[in-house]
């Protein structure tokens, strides 16, 4: 899987959990979670657990504390899933 | 509910955490004891007489805590509904007295403030250095959460007693809100092998949504529920079957609570309505 097909899939996983819609249309990689997208830090867990049944990974609670940008998350999935 | 008997052997070993992060927190607890004496009336002085506030059945709330923390080694979290800014402050009130808490200072919890509410200034930041607080910034950047979080889980780890609002702020509806469950309380359970939760659920009887403070004058209602959470998940999604069920404990405190009440008002009802016949016979 490259990617950006990685990052397609971490984008729709996100869009339900995501109150700015504005910077969702504008996502990057550097686009940052909890402050530009405004996810709610409670529903964090959520997305990375539908990051695990997505790509069938195992995310490490000391993994998911790097993640704080779509970048973090995309990178963290391709080292696992590749 | 009887408590799970770990002796001092079965302590969970200690998470990683750097010496120097070790040193700093059994620094901080040795100062906040040292200046215990003058905070700590203080702080009460200011619930007691400054609010006038009045919790009810504390005697009995004391001995249950007292008898609680007498059973078991392990480590004990206490894990509360969230309406007021003074939430913490209230319970550890409730749960002892100064002198009690002064030749038991493990037994008053550690918080987790959320920083811009509680230390947002020098003078914020010492008191909430004194008062066994780690300062956390909620949303803030994963790896800091992380450290606090594991400094906290350390302190437990050590016999000490934290206290955490699973709901993760201020409950916005006036109701315990399961589905914002923060997994952080989670995490911290399942850190600590053997860890007791000692489910807290505190409401004003005039306490009809969130706030700053409860009214002055106000009639506290506590109520206490020890719980062993355990999940047959790993990692985050352990951490948040854990916070869920914490969560739904306090949800069906909360029940209990109003169910109470209403039986309570109905009583007093039934009675002046007596009253009234009577008189009027």
């Amino acid at each position: 899987m490259s990617e950006r097909e990685v990052m397609d899939k971490v984008v729709g996983i996100l869009k339900p959990y995501v109150k700015n819609e504005v910077a969702l249309a504008a996502v990057s990689p550097e686009t940052n979670i909890l402050d530009d997208l405004e996810v709610n830090s409670a529903r964090l867990v959520d997305v990375i657990l539908a990051f695990e049944d997505t790509f069938g990974i195992q995310v490490a609670d000391e993994d998911a504390d790097t993640v704080n940008t779509v970048g973090d998350a995309v990178k963290l999935i391709c080292s696992k899933v590749h | 509910m009887g408590a799970i008997p770990l002796g001092i052997a079965a302590r969970p070993a200690s998470p990683e955490l750097s010496l120097g992060s070790k040193l700093a927190v059994l620094l901080q607890r040795e100062v906040s004891r040292l200046t215990a004496p003058i905070w700590m009336p203080s702080a009460v002085g200011v619930l007691w007489l400054g609010f006038d506030y009045e919790v009810v059945g504390m005697e009995r709330l004391r001995a249950r805590y007292r008898r609680i923390r007498s059973q078991s080694d392990a480590p004990l979290l206490i894990c509360a509904n969230h309406l007021t800014m003074i939430d913490s402050a209230i319970i550890a009130w409730a749960l002892g007295s100064p002198g009690w808490y002064l030749f038991n200072y493990s037994a008053i919890a550690w918080n987790l403030p959320e920083r811009r509410n509680f230390a947002y200034s020098p003078a914020s930041d010492v008191l909430s250095y004194l008062m066994k607080c780690l300062p956390v910034t909620r949303g803030g950047e994963r790896a800091a959460v992380a450290d606090v979080l594991n400094r906290f889980v350390y302190l437990l780890s050590q016999g000490e007693v934290g206290m955490i609002f699973p709901e993760g702020g201020r409950s916005r509806s006036g109701r315990v809100e399961i589905e914002t469950a923060a997994p952080g309380v989670g995490r911290v359970v399942t850190a600590l092998p053997g860890c007791r939760v000692l489910c807290v659920y505190l409401r004003g009887e005039r306490q009809e949504t969130f706030g700053s403070v409860p009214a002055r004058g106000e009639r506290l209602h506590l109520r206490l529920a020890l719980m062993h959470p355990r999940s047959r998940y790993f990692g985050l999604r352990g951490s948040r079957d854990v916070a869920q069920q914490i969560v739904a404990k306090l949800a069906e405190m909360e029940r209990k609570h109003f169910d109470a009440r209403k039986r309570r008002r109905g009583s007093r009802r039934s009675r002046s309505g007596a009253r009234r016949d009577a008189s009027a016979v």
